[in-house]
């Protein structure tokens, strides 16, 4: 919704600036969201004749016109517009000139010639495109030829105005008019509103019901159908002051009675449709619900096939237009037209709604019957118009409205009292104060008792049905500024975070210390993804919900796996030369119960991650070596140990993305915790990624399950702590947890830790050998360990490992 | 015999003072003259030739002597020493300039830290913190919230549909709904729900398909506008600072009634007027309003007994404003040079 100053000031007075009114009405509950000064720049831009038109000589595009503005001499101007002629009468932007675009208008040579100016294009002085017809789109914007030269194009094309452009919610249908809009500035100034009287000379030889039937079908969907009929038409343009208002809300002008109509739409807020009468077959209207399979020609010369829910407004024989969107095309209003039925109805707007969505057709009309229209204006809106085309001598009015109105509308009446609506507010204001506001509203008061109301809700305002949409009213007036601020009082509850939210801030933390950086990604993927990523094809990753109406290609399913984003985060990074890239992200990921989904998925809260790059930061003093595997392990390794999660398994594991020879999954019992490998080298391929990358996956739940809260600490030993070392020579492929396993199981009731501290391979053992070597820890809580009983418990250990895997002890 | 003391002594001392200038040298000249076969040692050994008169007198100056050697011997062997530490001190002596052996430090996501401010100022003031399905039923991202299907308000969010009555969630509100039913009716409550939310936006500098809001909900005996006022100028001065102008505007919600949109003077300009703020000095930062009574309806709560308010706001126009962020696609972007400026 947006309208001109002057077109509020026809009705109202008030005395503040334009801006001083859009802020009340802001303050108000009535959005403004742009004031726009229509001339604002082209105070130097003035009626120009072409007396001359001639080719530049040193350009085959540029022309040189000389051009009379009445003042002084005629001015040499080169354009570069091909559709000037001479006679024309053109925009002119003199020197000086600061346009709204923000060009400055200077003396300027163009090829060898000085040009003392510019002519103007429409969008160079920001004229509403939309509101004009075609062929003054492009080029220099033509007058027409009785305009007066020299004067101002501001006067000439009414772009003195001010307008207001409005972002109005859902709720407040009634401010989609200047009616209703001039209703609230008198509430809010309280300066009262001179709305014109309506009233029409009738023609009392000819009746609008003997020449019109009107019939309402489809109850439902249509409340009310007023037609009336005007004869003797002479179709014309409209004045220039109705085609200025109507420019001011955006609305082109088109001829007399279609600008009428429109006028009374945005005056009133009654959308309006008029007929060629001589076009409507049998000179019968009827609301009825479209046939399935009918044909529907509407006035944008396009075709469409019913559905069957659509509402129609059909002669007796077609559909002549789609209710409250758009008119047939066979009954449009001619330049032939003589006779006009004026029609005003009230459409059910769910109903308009979904047909407007479903065409894809959104009109002024539509959008006022999807907010609700006020039923008891459609004879006003007849009258109205057939006076606006009487006073312009466009037509004679045939007495009486046809008005089909099966069940008329019993006004709203809620009860309220001050002490209810005070409660609701945290105000004390006196029942007075708001029957006073609720007045000013056009609400009308009874008293039932000291405190205690009735209020009768007026007709346009259908978004108020109970007492607390009164409190708003009253809110709204006194003033949200004037409400006071209080806390709220009330019972002690839990309060905090979930388990699982707590845990997630800890892996968060945890991560980032092990110097990860976290990542927010959007929940959607590509099917390319899963093949990158080498999922296999019968994996159900690949059954991924597919969104109905995707933004782009891009994204159109919802990721089954987070690995997706992390790589997509991971690439990108590196595609910008960031070298070093260690990335996380905890979030879920979607697993449908069946496709097509039937009802809500499975949401898994997965954490996932990849690091890429030097194992420290970039520094003298620092090794500069990639990270490799073991690096990723031991940040894994860390997080289960913060997460009190132990006595867990490290199996050889085998993962979609991953190396089947370097990855390893992490169990405890048959829970899997994570998954840890580098990158398969064909998936970092697919990704154009050279440098070794690698991946983690876990399920935020499972690790949750393991956790363990609560443990009881440890004494500190007594007594000293022995440490001995074994160093093993075993065959190449032995995997050192075994080794380790064994060791611990023999090494007896003293022992403590054991921590494997070197891994050799290389010349100095045979090739199909290699060494490794533990720290073993033995003590006891009650007393000093002597040699022997530790020579004992090492000596088992180095029979068993020799005997279980052909270990050879090393000096 | 006293003159052979005194020049040894003379000549002990002079050898110490100028000639030695390690601790080996001096331990040299302490066996020299102290050791067991040391000069004044032997004096000392053959005071039993001398007469007995002379023995006790000539004793004492060899005692003398002796004491004042060890003295000059201690003496230097405390300022040599002094002088080695002092040569191993600059010898060892590094370049405090070069930088520091660094560690890898990882950093929460900027949306991270601003909702875990957000979140603490709630908790700190007795809010629980709910979650739900970010994939949602039609039923409580719309329908529960007062707005039925072919409601014009609808308009104002276009949605991801997967199925006509399941989509990606546009609001966090839908939360609202899910935790008054899990709750006994008309009991109190006082949460918020933080999550991820999607709309049909183009991706640009302010608009994104997937974003995060926080939604909020106190219901209990009483509640009103006022408190709703109250609550969130405690927030926003929290949030952001004490000095923040914060004005409530009405405002439209199926779901609130009065609903308002809350502002507060642009921290850009402080209210002058800026790019930021389109010249009118206030950022609209929070949806809010009473909870509508037919919401409370709908999810078993009696409006005649008890009342309550809600809010919603995003998380990135409030990190965007409390970090200077001019694009919201960063947020999204995860470079790791975004990343690693928030600390």
């Amino acid at each position: 919704m947006q309208v001109s100053i002057k077109w509020l000031k026809d009705y109202i007075d008030f005395t503040e600036t334009p801006e001083e009114l859009a802020d009340k009405l802001t303050m108000a509950g009535i959005p403004v969201e742009n004031v726009v000064h229509t001339g604002e720049g082209l105070e130097k831009v003035v009626v120009g004749k072409l007396t001359e038109v001639r080719p530049h000589e040193n350009s085959d595009h540029l022309q040189i016109c000389t051009v009379d503005v009445a003042k002084g001499e005629p001015l040499t101007i080169v354009t570069g517009a091909p559709n000037v002629q001479e006679g024309q009468l053109v925009p002119v932007a003199l020197v000086g000139a600061h346009l709204p675009n923000g060009q400055k208008i200077e003396k300027s040579k163009m090829r060898g010639v000085l040009s003392m100016g510019m002519l103007c294009s429409a969008e160079e002085m920001r004229l509403d495109l939309d509101a004009l017809p075609e062929s003054q789109k492009n080029g220099i914007y033509i007058l027409p030829e009785d305009t007066t030269v020299g004067v101002s194009v501001k006067d000439v094309l009414g772009l003195d105005d001010v307008i207001l452009e409005f972002e109005l919610t859902a709720n407040r249908a009634d401010c989609f008019s200047v009616l209703g809009l001039v209703r609230e500035i008198s509430v809010l100034t309280g300066n009262p509103m001179h709305f014109p009287e309506i009233k029409v000379n009738e023609d009392d030889a000819a009746d609008s019901k003997d020449l019109v039937s009107v019939s309402i079908q489809a109850n439902d969907l249509c409340k009310r159908f007023s037609a009336g009929v005007l004869k003797n038409v002479k179709i014309g343009p409209s004045p220039k002051w109705m085609q200025q208002r109507l420019e001011g809300a955006g609305i082109r002008s088109i001829n007399n009675v279609v600008d009428v109509t429109n006028f009374v739409m945005i005056e009133l807020g009654q959308p309006m449709h008029a007929y060629d009468y001589d076009e409507i077959t049998g000179h019968s209207l009827t609301a009825r619900k479209a046939v399935k399979g009918e044909n529907l020609h509407t006035l944008d010369d396009s075709s469409r096939v019913a559905n069957g829910t659509e509402l129609v407004i059909a002669d007796a024989e077609k559909p002549a237009g789609l209710a409250g969107i758009m008119g047939g095309l066979e009954s449009e209003i001619t330049e032939k037209t003589t006779t006009v039925v004026l029609e005003a109805a009230s459409f059910y707007g769910p109903n308009i709604r979904r047909t407007a969505r479903s065409c894809g057709l959104h009109s002024e009309a539509s959008g006022r019957f999807e907010r609700g229209v006020d039923v008891t204006e459609t004879p006003r809106a007849i009258k109205r118009a057939s006076q606006l085309l009487q006073e312009m001598g466009a037509c004679t009015v045939c007495k009486n409205i046809v008005d089909v109105y099966p069940e008329p509308v019993v006004p709203v009446k809620i009860s309220f009292t001050a002490p209810q609506i005070n409660r609701r507010l945290g105000t004390k204001l006196s029942g007075d104060v708001m029957c006073d506001i609720l007045k000013k509203l056009g609400f009308g008061i009874e008293t039932v008792s000291d405190e205690s109301y009735t209020a009768v809700v007026p007709s346009w305002r259908n978004d108020v049905t109970r007492w607390e949409d009164l409190s708003e009213e009253v809110a709204q007036v006194y003033g949200f500024d004037e409400i006071p601020s209080t806390t709220p009082h009330g019972r002690v509850m839990s309060a905090g975070q979930s388990k699982k939210q707590y845990f997630i801030e800890k892996m968060k933390a945890v991560l980032c210390s092990l110097g990860l950086d976290e990542t927010a990604s959007f929940a959607f993927t590509h099917p390319s993804m899963y093949d990158k990523m080498q999922v296999p094809e019968d994996s159900m990753l690949r059954t991924a919900i597919p969104i109905m109406n995707p933004l782009t290609d891009e994204y159109p399913l919802v990721r089954t796996t987070l690995l997706s984003s992390v790589f997509e985060n991971v690439v990108r990074n590196l595609s910008r030369k960031n070298e070093d890239v260690r990335l996380f992200e905890i979030a879920p990921v979607f697993y449908p119960k069946s496709l097509p989904v039937t009802e809500l998925p499975d949401e898994v809260m997965k954490a996932a991650g990849i690091i890429t790059g030097r194992r420290a930061p970039l520094g003298w003093n620092q090794v500069n070596d990639e990270v490799d595997f073991y690096d990723l392990k031991g940040i894994i390794e860390e997080l289960l140990t913060a997460l009190s999660i132990k006595r867990y398994t490290v199996e050889v594991g085998e993962h979609y993305v991953m190396h089947p020879g370097k990855t390893a999954v992490i169990k405890k019992g048959n829970d899997i915790l994570a998954y840890i490998g580098e990158v398969h080298p064909a998936v970092a391929e697919a990704f154009s990624v050279k440098k070794k990358m690698y991946a983690f996956e876990m399920d935020v739940l499972t690790l949750m399950k393991h956790s363990e809260e609560h443990f009881n600490y440890t004494h500190l030993p007594k007594y000293p702590a022995v440490s001995r070392d074994l160093a093993l020579l075993v065959d190449r492929d032995l995997p050192a947890m075994d080794i380790e396993k064994v060791i611990k199981k023999n090494a007896g009731p003293y022992f403590k830790e054991v921590c494997l501290f070197d891994v050799y391979t290389g010349k100095q053992v045979d090739s199909a050998k290699k060494s490794v070597a533990f720290s073993l820890l033995f003590q006891s809580n009650d007393k000093t360990l002597t040699d022997a009983e530790v020579d004992e418990a090492f000596g088992k250990i180095v029979s068993e490992v020799e005997k279980l895997f052909g270990a050879e002890l090393r000096a | 015999m006293e003159e052979k003391i005194a020049r040894l002594k003379q000549e002990a001392a002079e050898v110490i003072r100028k000639h030695v200038d390690s601790l080996s040298q001096l331990n040299d000249i302490r066996v020299q003259y102290l050791g067991k076969k040391g000069e004044i040692t032997s004096l000392l050994r053959g005071l039993g030739q001398l007469s007995k008169e002379d023995r006790p007198r000539i004793g004492q100056i060899v005692n003398e002597a002796r004491a004042q050697l060890e003295a000059l011997i201690e003496e230097k062997n405390t300022q040599l020493k002094a002088a080695e530490l002092q040569q191993k001190l600059d010898n060892e002596k590094i370049d405090i300039t070069l930088p520091g052996r660094k560690a890898w430090a990882g950093h929460l996501h900027p949306l991270t830290l601003t909702l875990n401010r957000i979140k603490s100022i709630f908790m700190d003031m007795g809010f629980s913190v709910e979650e739900g399905p970010e994939i949602e039923t039609d039923y409580y991202d719309f329908e529960a919230l007062n707005l039925p299907k072919d409601h014009p308000a609808r308009d104002m969010q276009d949605s991801f549909y997967i199925t006509e009555d399941i989509l990606m969630r546009t609001q966090t509100s839908p939360v609202q709904a899910r935790t008054m039913e899990a709750h006994e009716p008309n009991s109190p409550i006082r949460m918020i729900a933080p999550g991820r939310v999607y709309r049909r936006d183009d991706y640009d500098a302010t608009h994104s398909p997937m974003f995060t809001q926080v939604e909020g909900l106190v219901i209990d005996e009483g509640i009103c506008f006022s408190d709703l006022k109250g609550t969130l100028e405690l927030f926003l001065h929290k949030i952001f600072n004490e000095n923040i102008g914060v004005r409530f505007r009405p405002s439209f919600f199926p779901f609130t009634e009065p609903s308002a949109e809350v502002d507060i003077s642009c921290v850009m300009c402080h209210g002058q007027g800026c790019r930021v703020c389109k010249g009118t000095g206030w950022l609209e930062i929070l949806g809010a309003g009473m909870v509508h009574p037919h919401v409370l309806e709908m999810s078993g709560y009696d409006p005649e007994k008890v009342s309550g308010f809600a809010f919603g706001m995003g998380v990135e126009r409030i990190a965007m404003l409390s970090y200077g962020i001019d694009d919201l696609r960063l947020f999204y972007d995860n470079d790791v040079r975004f990343l690693q400026q928030f600390k």
